[in-house]
């Protein structure tokens, strides 16, 4: 009896230690990445840029940890090439973005964020580099035709984003379902047990291309722009961002960037779009 | 630190979503209620099936074990959140089954309340066999020698002496089983913490959260003094030597 609770003892004392192991090398291999990043980028040569993003969020911001990729990844690369810096990416929430940033725990966030006067109290916005609109997303052959439609029926959007604002904005007598993540309002919709989701144009785009027996039925224009934003008062690295953000739409990196995420050519009225931090 | 202080205590955001926060609080206690119920009646099931006798039930047993040890194992969270995106796909089961609306309440409360059961059945069922192993196997035999069978026995002498040694032990478990009802937010149920998220994302202010914590306390602290009366009182009936009562 004796022996065999000393035996569990032991095998509890050795699962604590290898997982204590396990993350201490978790936590030595992050540094040597940093490090890495930071001096042997020959190209981009610059300081890092730590951007916050709510990961995923397709195709904005998608793939795993170190490999991420979208839309404002590869953007933000094409920007921090012209300013000097090598953009890190970290997966955060978004809820808590601009708190963060404001914070200082990232330099910069970039996550499909529309620049809105509520935010604008925590951070900075810089030009916007991205004109969006809401999507209505039903199952095909669905009744619902139009945001209109939706009224009184189960409607799923993300938590934290102007679709969900839209959303209780609009349709007061629905019942309105805040998933923490996109992806999860978009599965729902699949499972038949909401009728209609509301989320940026793109993402809903890229969800009807990806199939799953579900289509777009109406856009709604929401004078959103989206903004990078960084802490309140950091104007120097606004301004960068901002001579950046310039650059890659007058070379033309912009246009490639937005037709390779969103198989289409970017609206004009983005090139010269611009907004003063307030 | 007055950072701090406006981030998570600001009083003023507190008192503006007061109710809508303890009208969602109410909603984890709604589940609690329904998810507690069941896990106690599928836990007491699933102990009883456990202790069958003889060879050929067997299989029996072997299943009850295998869904206790399965369950304890699996995180709660992927439970919910297999069972809210995968049951509605069940298209041989009838719909009002797959997306329930049962007694006026969503589906992603079912879902949740499916999880929590499933999960707090595995549980609950383990503090049962504590009780039942705990009485003395001379009552078993005496009762079996009256001429009660093995399930009369279980019925009229083990549970009801068993039952009188797990009240601390159990209400830990439902301690536990009331904070995991915030688990249900990531299916998009508006109770508590959810609504603590939207406020933040709202007013980017953690008040709310504060908030919610507090009302779970100011529920679950009385609770943990119960547990320790329990308990107290347990040893001391063992202290006297009346470790058996029946009830």
């Amino acid at each position: 009896m004796r022996q065999t609770r000393l035996t569990a003892l032991l095998a509890v004392l050795l699962l604590a230690l290898a997982s204590v192991a396990a993350v201490g090398c978790g936590g030595g291999s992050d540094t040597s990445g940093t490090s890495g990043a930071g001096g042997g980028e020959g190209g981009g040569g610059g300081e890092p840029l730590t951007v916050g993003s709510d990961i995923p969020y397709p195709p904005f911001e998608q793939g795993k940890p170190g490999e991420y990729t979208g839309f404002d990844v590869e953007l933000m690369e094409a920007i921090g090439e012209k300013i000097g810096r090598t953009p890190e990416f970290q997966d955060t929430s978004f809820e808590t973005i601009f708190r963060d940033v404001g914070q200082g725990k990232f330099d910069a966030a970039m996550s499909a964020a529309t620049i809105t006067e509520e935010r604008e109290k925590a951070v900075d916005f810089s030009n916007p580099y991205y004109l969006s609109e809401q999507a209505v997303l039903v199952k095909e052959g669905s009744p619902i035709k139009s945001l209109k439609d939706l009224e009184g029926k189960t409607v799923a959007a993300q938590q934290g984003t102007t679709g969900l604002e839209l959303a209780k904005e609009e349709l007061g007598g629905s019942e309105i379902r805040p998933y923490p993540e996109g992806p999860d309002a978009i599965n729902a919709l699949k499972a038949g047990t909401v009728e209609g989701v509301i989320i940026d144009a793109p993402v809903a785009q890229h969800a009807v291309e990806e199939g799953g027996g579900i289509e777009i039925v109406e856009k709604v224009a929401t004078e959103e722009d989206y903004g990078i934003a960084v802490a309140q008062g950091e104007t120097e690295l606004l301004e960068e961002i901002n001579k950046g953000l310039e650059e890659v739409e007058q070379d033309g990196t912009y246009t490639k960037i937005f037709e390779k995420w969103f198989h289409a050519p970017p609206p004009k009225a983005v090139f010269s779009a611009t907004h003063e931090a307030e | 630190m007055s950072e701090f202080f406006n981030q998570y205590f600001d009083f003023h955001v507190m008192g503006e979503h007061f109710w809508e926060v303890l009208e969602a609080f109410l909603q984890n206690l709604v589940i609690f209620a329904v998810a507690a119920a069941l896990a106690l009646i599928w836990g007491l099931a699933l102990a009883l099936l456990r202790q069958l006798p003889g060879k050929k039930l067997l299989p029996i047993r072997f299943i009850t074990v295998a869904y206790i040890d399965l369950f304890r194992a699996i995180p709660i969270l992927i439970i919910i959140l297999l069972i809210s995106g995968g049951v509605p796909f069940l298209s041989f089961i009838p719909q009002s089954i797959r997306i329930p609306h049962w007694f006026g309440k969503p589906d992603p409360f079912w879902y949740g309340v499916a999880a929590l059961v499933i999960v707090y059945g595995a549980f609950t069922a383990e503090v049962y066999r504590a009780g039942i192993e705990a009485v003395p196997g001379g009552q078993m035999e005496a009762a079996r020698s009256l001429g009660m069978n093995h399930w009369q026995a279980m019925r009229h002498v083990i549970v009801p002496q068993a039952l009188t040694l797990i009240p601390a032990p159990m209400l830990n478990e439902m301690i536990s089983l009331l904070k995991d009802t915030t688990l249900i937010s990531v299916i998009a149920f508006s109770e508590a913490v959810l609504v603590s998220r939207e406020v933040l994302s709202e007013r980017l202010n953690s008040s709310a959260m504060i908030l919610t914590a507090f009302f779970f306390v100011i529920i679950i602290l009385p609770l943990a003094r119960v547990v320790d009366r329990l308990i107290a009182r347990n040893q001391g009936k063992i202290a006297r030597g009346s470790h058996i009562e029946v009830a």
